[in-house]
């Protein structure tokens, strides 16, 4: 421990160094958290505490084949593109793993929207109508029973066979009353012309002023719909009606509208309308089957994992009590280290401090969205702050009662503490790591804040709080035992022999 | 000094006694009542309403559900003006409808959270492989740091404290969610911590060659004694934080809290009390083993 007065020079240069660079960093926290913007924009908040709808979906394919990490980003481009055009602002659109992908709307609080408008594949289809059944207004509570008693009645159809076509439904509003019609029909199993054929699509209105969506085909997609329904007109005729040939439009495996085909039909114009509705499609539905047709069909399908919505008083509410519970603990804990140890409390206090205020300019820099879990995981980490320090001063301390003049017992004190604090740091940083590797979403969050929490402490619990005890001792500033919160009575031998010896 | 008197290897039989109390207890509760899993396990349906005005009480609240979820879900109040009311798993549909009946009925802001069966499976498995995997690279990493003897005792420690915190979930009823098991893990994490607080002072203090079964142990006693202060200290320094989100968090974070606090009690308790005495009933269970004539004088490591 003895140092000539080059190594002296040297640790005071040190500690000048990261005093410096304190200064400097809560210079750039400053300026982050005050300067770039008004303070009360400065955190990036998340849903759980502004609120705010979040899905999370798992894309898979109907024949269980696997689902590829570049179909996924196709389908996250195209969902990015469908809330885009809903007009949430700040939408957040992440890839999960091999297969998941979870979507944050903030400043919504309508979940079946948001699922209808993300979640959906938007495969079209047309298909030729083999034969269908029903078309009566059932009330609500009946449509899953009238469903179940066509599927029956269609597959006694003589058009239906196992394996070569299938039945689906339409569910539609009737002309006039109430209910809702529900019709069944039998198609072949495969669309006749897929999404694909699809030029795009456009809200417009009939010259009733009814709402409807006009779907423009390709050239080749023109010429396939002509084929398709100079086919439908054929079968008919041979079936004996000519009148009787319809075409099924289906998206997602639900009918959209099953029209009359009375002859073939070429250019390329296909609408979607709701005749039995005054307005013609409600606006709403107009806007969001315009939204999918545009954005084209989902490279696969979406199967539904977690909606969670979050209403913005639930949200404050959550911000406020983790605000308060955090400033609480940290108020006391600051408190309790004063009350320990004196002298070396104000140090680790203002060293505290620094870090939180430096924590907060990370946050706000780099920059993490701060959830629930991540409040936590700060909380938490105020009290890893502090335990560097008190591992430190506790072997101070115990150097002090040896009989070590308190410089020689500083100096003792972060050699030997530091070898302790970094392997149960490290520990903390494992643990943090796993929880970020095997997890998804909030719990990220919290090992993010509690990880760059311990890195952070390290900095200002280790090297902070030993240059400014460095530079105080240095100015003639001499700590006694008693100012470490060491009573006389404890100190083994009497009181300490001089010794030469410095904090570095 | 603090605790001169205690003889924290030597009485093992004492503090391991009293460690299996807690912990007959506890897996007493997860036989007898089982554990009370939340939806981000098995799937279903959560719906948050705040500011709700005229403090209905519960059972109105469950009389507002539609249909027969009235007996099915679990409802609870939070606080002012909050409840929770859990259901089994419900198509987007019936969400909705609850949530508007509720919206309706209590004149409140509902938040939903539905997760799907297939969902929660997954996050069960992550669970289970996160608190693995941790489990491994913390016998890995100490023994490297240390040495075997070490990460064995750690463990034994570690799962003490796990089985606690679970255990004392079981006994007092509450949710086992997602946040249980980061609870857990970061208890892991900070019990792991003040046991190699310990054991860096026993490898500090150990006898770079030789060992003895007498010395040892008393070695191990001093080290214990020379940072049990700083246990106690470090622990008050955690839990404090800890206690104001118990009582200051909504329920997500005193949730968590909970599970923390019983943990960190539980986790400062083991490092002193369970892992030291733990490292030298293993340290002198090898060496006999290999010598029966103990004390021997071959390097340890």
């Amino acid at each position: 421990m003895l140092s000539s007065d080059n190594e002296e020079m040297t640790s005071r240069r040190n500690n000048l160094i990261i005093l410096g660079l304190m200064v400097v960093l809560i210079g750039v926290a400053v300026y982050y958290i005050f300067v770039r913007q008004p303070v009360m924009q400065a955190t990036q908040l998340g849903l759980d505490l502004k609120g705010g709808v979040s899905v999370s979906l798992q894309g898979y394919h109907t024949d269980s084949s696997e689902v590829t990490r570049d179909e996924m980003d196709q389908a996250a481009q195209v969902i990015r593109q469908r809330v885009d055009s809903l007009g949430v602002t700040e939408p957040e659109i992440q890839l999960q793993g091999q297969d998941q992908v979870l979507v944050n709307l903030p400043g919504i609080t309508d979940t079946d929207r948001a699922v209808e408008v993300i979640g959906r594949t938007a495969q079209l289809g047309f298909y030729e109508v083999l034969g269908s059944a029903g078309g009566q207004p059932v009330s609500e509570g009946e449509i899953k029973q009238t469903k179940e008693d066509l599927q029956s009645e269609l597959e006694k159809d003589p058009a239906f066979q196992e394996g070569k076509t299938k039945i689906i439904f339409e569910e539609s509003p009737p002309p006039s009353g109430g209910g809702t019609v529900v019709e069944g029909y039998v198609v072949p199993q495969e669309p006749a012309i897929t999404g694909g054929a699809l030029e795009s699509a456009t809200q417009t209105s009939d010259q009733a002023g009814r709402r409807q969506v006009q779907m423009t085909l390709t050239s080749e997609g023109a010429e396939q719909f002509g084929d398709l329904t100079q086919q439908i007109v054929d079968d008919a005729l041979v079936n004996g009606d000519a009148s009787r040939g319809r075409i099924a439009v289906v998206l997602d495996e639900d009918v959209v509208s099953a029209p009359s085909v009375r002859e073939p039909i070429y250019g390329g114009q296909v609408v979607i309308e709701n005749q039995g509705l005054p307005g013609g499609l409600p606006q709403k539905e107009a806007k969001d089957l315009e939204v999918v047709l545009k954005t084209g069909a989902l490279p696969v399908n979406m199967q539904i994992l977690s909606v969670t919505s979050i209403g913005p008083t639930l949200g404050s509410d959550s911000l406020r009590s983790g605000l308060l519970a955090a400033l609480v603990g940290f108020g006391l804990v600051l408190v309790f280290l004063l009350v320990i140890y004196r002298v070396l409390g104000v140090i680790a206090d203002l060293a505290l401090l620094i870090y939180a205020f430096l924590l907060w300019g990370l946050i706000v820099a780099i920059p993490i969205t701060v959830t629930l879990p991540g409040i936590a995981g700060i909380v938490l980490s105020i009290g890893v702050a502090a335990d560097a320090n008190v591992v430190i001063f506790e072997r101070i301390k115990e150097e002090v009662r040896r009989g070590k003049t308190p410089r020689t017992a500083v100096g003792i004190g972060y050699q030997k503490g530091f070898k302790a604090i970094l392997d149960g740091n490290l520990t903390t940083l494992i643990t943090a790591f796993i929880l970020f590797a095997l997890s998804s979403g909030s719990v990220r969050g919290f090992a993010v804040l509690l990880a760059i929490g311990v890195i952070l402490s390290m900095f200002t619990a280790v090297s902070v709080t030993r240059a400014l005890l460095g530079v105080i001792s240095d100015r003639g500033f001499h700590l006694s035992a008693r100012m470490m919160g060491v009573s006389k009575e404890s100190i083994a031998g009497g009181p300490p022999k001089k010794q030469t010896a410095e904090v570095r | 000094m603090a605790f001169e008197k205690v003889d924290f290897v030597g009485r093992w039989r004492v503090w391991f006694a009293l460690s299996g109390v807690f912990l007959l207890l506890g897996l007493g509760a997860i036989v007898i009542e089982g554990m009370n899993f939340g939806i981000d396990f098995q799937g279903g349906s959560r719906f948050t309403a705040s500011g709700v005005e005229g403090n209905p009480s519960v059972q109105e609240v469950r009389d507002v559900l539609p249909n027969n979820l009235g007996q099915e879900a679990i409802v609870q109040q939070l606080g002012e003006g909050g409840y929770d009311v859990r259901t089994p798993v419900l198509t987007q549909e019936e969400n909705t409808e609850v949530r508007q009946d509720l919206e309706e009925a209590l004149g409140a802001e509902v938040s939903v959270t539905s997760i799907s069966p297939t969902f929660g499976g997954q996050i069960r498995g992550q669970a289970l492989q996160a608190v693995a995997a941790a489990l491994l690279i913390i016998v890995v990493f100490i023994s490297l740091r240390f040495e075997f003897a070490f990460a064995m005792a750690a463990m034994v420690a570690l799962v003490h404290d796990i089985l606690i915190t679970v255990g004392f979930y079981a006994l007092v009823g509450r949710e086992v969610n997602l946040v249980t098991v980061v609870a857990v893990l970061t208890v892991l994490g900070y019990s792991l911590y003040d046991t190699i607080i310990i054991f860096d002072r026993i490898r500090e203090n150990a006898p770079a060659a030789g060992y003895n079964r007498r010395r040892f142990d008393e070695m191990a006693n001093n080290s214990i004694r020379q940072v049990v202060m700083r246990s106690i200290y470090t622990s008050t320094v955690t839990l404090i934080p800890v206690t104001a989100l118990l009582i200051f968090g909504e329920s997500t974070l005193s949730d968590f809290a909970f599970a923390l606090l019983v943990g960190i009690a539980a986790g400062t308790y083991s490092s002193i009390f369970v892992a030291t005495p733990a490292l030298c009933l293993y340290k002198a269970w090898r060496e006999g083993s290999i010598t029966p004539t103990a004390p021997r004088s071959a390097p340890t490591r």
